[in-house]
């Protein structure tokens, strides 16, 4: 066992229930000791691809590999793989010292006692040794997960969904902890939520998955910034995605968003078709009256109307109306709130932002992909 | 508040006053009985005169049925708790769709009379039933020789009768097993027996204390298996004995005196059993 | 005729389906009851403490009311009586009475053990107080007992007079009431010997039964005393209702020898039936009523009267102290009485009819029904019947507990 270690690789893995394609094809790299996250909504395959690399799943087709071995077909209990269940899975009619014991006194490891006291102070749970797990908060039962998988010093831990059932304070604290515990102990981390910031927080690199495949695979400002799908766009974060026609192609790549020219860097243009949605990030539009000319050399620039204002703390948001746009395409801008907005609400308004920030993808594509809130109603 | 404070206590009335009246009363009168004067009849009535020796009689005339019926219960309890964990173990974790149905497969034999299950086995076990012809071909049994009025008869409808009493706390408490604990155990390095002996059986043990005692207590108490399926020799349990003083023999003090010896050994045998099983300390 | 505890409701079953029920438990067997038993008879016994007192307190037929009141209620044990083919509920005998006496009949099938009726009526009938029953139906020792304890009423002969002109003769003396004062049966059966031909040859006697190196361990005997007991006196030349310890003693050792032997498997209630009919036992003693219905399926079930004799027991009705309609419950006994009657009622039951004439009457329904020697049997088999004797209570409870004993406990 001791010999199968290096970098995780998934290649053209696959999972059918039925006619259902739960994983369709897909090829992941991970490397030894990085942070990975598998992020997409429920039902994108992400469980049954963390399930896979655990054994608890037998894969269709496809190979899992660690470093040259293909584990795809080894049991669990031969696997250099642990895992923190989701909700934790502890064993109620143990206390925590033999529930982090478990996998030791499995293997025969010898010194169980001298490795247990490190791991239960490593996640500060030293004086709650002999404490059954009901008698934990769930904070504490989500470390007690944490170090009786990590105490195996497997090649790759899987996180499945592991701060799900924790208050927002507590996952924020969660995550923090949880990084540093990687990077402490340096093994590789494979991390499944539906939780865009904290695979953000955390991962070194993620897997956006949807329906099945990976969507896109990058680092997390990789993702955010310049996302190659809609799907991708609405999910991390939220973006403005207008209807565009390519008029011209060069270093950038000029739009025309009904009859309003728009400028794309080509290299952030993820299509060769004509048809394509024209996106921008709220926060990186600037908002003023439209006498007010200060960001006119950003180069893309529309006029239009505040429709509504929310002061929302940190920011104030607006949607904008653009003449001659569809009744959907509005445009909403986060303005943050270093001074008192100059804009109200029905005000005639200019707004600008840099081609740089701008993105554009196949107009084939559902334009409300991912989007959470659309999705739901 | 203090208003309040005599709810608890109305709450309780009804089972308190059933208690009283339908336990309680019988008790009191039973261990009455159980110390007149023997020479009494039903029909010339009994006087009481703290006849303690009905107990020592009891004991020293009867006490092979006692140790005959602990053991035969015991035996069918082993049985039944063999027979009945892979049973509920596999309604409980892998039956899926079919968990119901087979629930009420193994509730099924609660629809018919505990008298007509246990005439029925006379026809399974009978003489010449193909399942005694079959012992006979591969020489388990003697040629001529017999299931029905044996000892195994009736440790074998002891077993089947009071199966059901065993699987349903078996699975009850198997079917609390989040089957995410089994999977965990696998992911820690358990091979499935390890993992099930490990995590399964543990968690499960509140169905075992529960199923053996549901078992054992009416098991030894039992009298119709041993009255159906049994014979003479070696097959006579303490609750024919008390059924025949009862009923045939009239002879109630005895009786009762009887009842007392068998519900206090019981008391003793299934407090020493749960302290060694530990039951408050699962779970 | 079976107790019902156990079994599905009889409203629900075919005739057919009824019969095979009842085949498996009939009327005189106590397992199927035995938990309630066991619970009634021992409140029963509970509330017995003190009272040693119980005779010689009756206070008889003064409370007659027969004349001014109309009307009458009858113990009886289940399925005792014919029903209508397609409602249980109508009985068209009794009917056939209220119309012919004017006396409405209030018929209750109560009794359905002996010492857990005794528990319903003794503390009244110690009492000297009324039952509320006219009618009771009691097999021979409890009526006996309740002879003994004088809870009963002489009949008016006057008012009975088919009972003096039609009871069969081998039942006219029972040596617990021999001139027939205070009790009538109502129906009667036979304890002998039933053995199953299709996996033995005859069985005749006893001793063969006891002792045919064939037959080990596939013999049964009854768990009801009087009637293996009675049984093995008669195969020694003694006489059941005459009878003394060292003849007791010595049937005793008799039965113990062939259990020790390995000869008798065990001893049943009813349910030898179903084994005797699958050939698990291969003769045993039975009753005749049980092997009626085994026959209907098998005619190489066979019943023998054996030579030396066999039992005969009676269920009989007796007329409670202080019952408020005597009279009335003297017409019913008096009408049942009729050979017309008995011969309807002996095509629904099983059991012997104590009834002269009726044989003829019944050759009229069913010619069958009067051939059948298990319910109309000839006199020269009744003159080798016995009932057995009324024991006084200390006598009882010494044989009963000798016999338990041979039993196993």
């Amino acid at each position: 066992m001791d010999q199968i270690a290096g970098d995780l690789r998934l290649v053209s893995l696959r999972k059918e229930f039925g006619d259902f394609v739960a994983v369709d094809d897909i090829d992941i790299l991970i490397p030894k000791g990085s942070f990975f996250a598998l992020l997409g909504p429920s039902g994108c395959g992400k469980t049954t691809t963390l399930r896979m690399v655990a054994g608890l799943e037998l894969p269709t087709a496809g190979q899992i590999l660690i470093g040259d071995h293909d584990i795809a077909s080894l049991k669990p209990y031969n696997r250099p793989v642990n895992t923190v269940f989701q909700s934790y899975a502890l064993f109620p009619h143990l206390d925590i010292y033999e529930n982090v014991a478990f996998g030791l006194r499995r293997r025969g490891v010898k010194d169980v006692a001298t490795q247990v006291e490190a791991m239960l102070s490593l996640v500060e749970l030293d004086a709650f040794a002999r404490r059954k797990p009901s008698q934990l908060s769930g904070g504490q039962q989500q470390r007690v997960a944490l170090a009786r998988a990590l105490i195996n010093r497997p090649e790759v831990l899987l996180l499945d969904e592991p701060l799900g059932a924790l208050d927002l304070k507590l996952r924020r604290q969660m995550q923090l902890e949880l990084k540093r515990i990687q990077t402490e102990v340096g093994i590789t981390f494979v991390h499944v939520t539906h939780d865009q910031e904290e695979a953000m927080t955390m991962a070194d690199t993620i897997a956006v998955m949807n329906q099945g495949k990976v969507e896109q695979l990058g680092s997390p400002m990789d993702l955010y910034e310049n996302p190659k799908t809609t799907f991708v766009a609405n999910f991390l974060g939220q973006s403005n995605l207008l209807t565009g026609e390519v008029m011209d192609r060069g270093d950038f790549v000029g739009v025309k968003v009904w009859g309003n020219h728009i400028k794309i860097p080509a290299s952030r243009v993820a299509t060769t078709n004509a048809k394509v949605w024209v996106g921008v990030r709220p926060e990186k539009i600037y908002i003023s009256a439209e006498s007010n000319h200060a960001h006119d050399h950003l180069g893309n620039q529309l006029i239009g109307t505040v429709l509504e204002r929310s002061y929302i703390g940190v920011s104030t948001q607006f949607i904008v109306e653009i003449p001659g746009f569809l009744h959907d395409e509005k445009i909403m801008v986060f303005e943050q709130n270093v001074d008192a907005s100059e804009v109200m609400a029905g005000d005639q308004v200019r707004i600008s932002w840099d081609p740089a920030h701008t993105f554009a993808l196949d107009a084939k594509q559902d334009a409300y992909a991912g989007d959470v809130l659309a999705e739901a109603e | 508040m203090t208003s309040k404070k005599w709810v608890p206590y109305l709450l309780l009335a009804p089972g308190a006053l059933w208690l009283a009246i339908f336990f309680l009363t019988p008790m009191f009168n039973l261990g009455a009985t159980s110390l007149y004067d023997p020479s009494g009849s039903l029909e010339s009535g009994y006087v009481m005169n703290g006849h303690v020796g009905n107990y020592a009689d009891a004991l020293s005339e009867y006490w092979p049925q006692f140790l005959r019926s602990f053991t035969f219960a015991a035996i069918a309890t082993v049985l039944a708790l063999v027979i009945a964990y892979p049973l509920a173990y596999a309604i409980a974790l892998k039956a899926g769709k079919w968990k119901n149905i087979l629930l009420v497969l193994v509730i099924a034999p609660f629809f018919t009379s505990f008298l007509l299950r246990t005439l029925a086995w006379t026809a399974i076990l009978g003489d010449n039933s193909s399942f005694v012809h079959f012992l006979q071909n591969i020489h388990i049994l003697p040629e001529g020789g017999r299931i029905l009025a044996t000892p195994f008869a009736v440790v074998m409808g002891l077993t089947y009768n009071f199966l059901p009493f065993m699987t349903l706390p078996l699975f009850t408490s198997l079917e609390k097993v989040d089957s995410r604990l089994i999977e965990a155990a696998g992911d820690l390095y358990s091979k499935p027996f390890t993992g099930f002996r490990r995590v399964v059986l543990p968690l499960s043990m509140p169905g075992v204390v529960a199923g053996t005692l549901l078992t054992f207590i009416p098991a030894s108490g039992d009298y119709i298996n041993a009255q159906l399926l049994g014979g003479i020799k070696n097959t006579t349990m303490i609750g024919n004995v008390i059924d025949r003083a009862f009923l045939e023999r009239g002879a109630y003090p005895t009786a009762a005196a009887l009842s007392f010896v068998l519900m206090a050994a019981i008391v003793i045998l299934v407090a020493s059993y749960v302290k060694r099983a530990g039951t408050d300390e699962l779970v | 005729m079976s107790e019902e505890k156990n079994l599905p409701p009889v409203e629900s079953l075919t005739p057919e389906m009824r019969k095979v029920i009842s085949s498996q438990v009939t009327r005189r067997g106590v397992i199927a009851g035995a938990g309630a038993v066991g619970l009634a008879a021992f409140l029963a016994a509970c509330g017995t403490k003190g009272t040693a007192d119980t005779k010689g307190s009756a206070a008889p037929a003064s409370a007659d009311q027969s004349d001014s009141d109309k009307s009458l209620n009858v113990s009886n044990w289940p399925l005792y009586v014919d029903v209508d083919e397609n409602d249980e509920s109508i009985r068209p005998s009794v009917i056939a009475f209220t119309a012919a006496t004017g006396i409405k009949v209030a018929y209750t099938e109560d009794v359905s053990d002996n010492n857990v009726f005794f528990g319903k009526v003794r503390n009244q009938l110690a009492a000297g107080q009324d039952t509320g029953r006219d009618i009771m139906v009691l097999t021979d020792w409890m009526a006996a007992k309740m002879i003994r304890l004088g809870w009963v009423q002489k009949f008016d002969k006057a008012n009975v007079p088919n009972v003096e002109a039609h009871l069969r003769a081998a039942l006219k003396t029972p040596s617990w009431d021999p001139t027939r004062d205070y009790s009538a049966p109502w129906q009667s059966g036979f304890g002998g010997i039933a053995y199953n031909g299709d996996v033995t040859k005859p069985v005749m006697t006893i001793d063969e039964l006891f002792t045919r190196p064939d037959l080990k361990g596939k013999v049964t005997c009854l768990s009801e005393m009087r009637d293996t007991m009675g049984l093995v006196l008669l195969s020694m030349g003694k006489d059941p209702a005459v009878f003394n310890q060292a003849d007791f003693d010595a049937a005793i050792e008799k039965i113990q020898k062939a259990v020790d032997s390995g000869q008798i498997r065990k001893f049943t209630g009813n349910e030898y039936a179903p084994d005797l009919a699958k050939g698990n036992i291969a003769a045993c003693v039975a009753w005749s009523g049980d092997v009626i219905q085994l026959q209907a399926k098998n005619d190489k079930i066979k019943y023998v009267i054996p030579d030396a004799g066999a039992m005969l027991w009676s269920d009989n009705m007796e007329i409670p102290n202080n019952a408020k309609h005597k009279k009335n419950a003297e017409a019913w006994i008096n009408y049942y009485y009729d050979p017309k009657v008995a011969a309807q009622v002996a095509a629904y039951v099983n059991y012997i009819c104590p009834v002269d004439g009726a044989q003829e009457e019944a050759a009229k329904i069913d010619p069958a029904l009067a051939n059948n020697p298990l319910i109309f049997p000839d006199a020269a088999t009744l003159a080798k019947a016995h009932i057995f004797a009324g024991l006084d209570e200390a006598t009882e409870k010494k044989c009963q507990d000798a016999f338990a004993k041979v039993m196993g406990g």
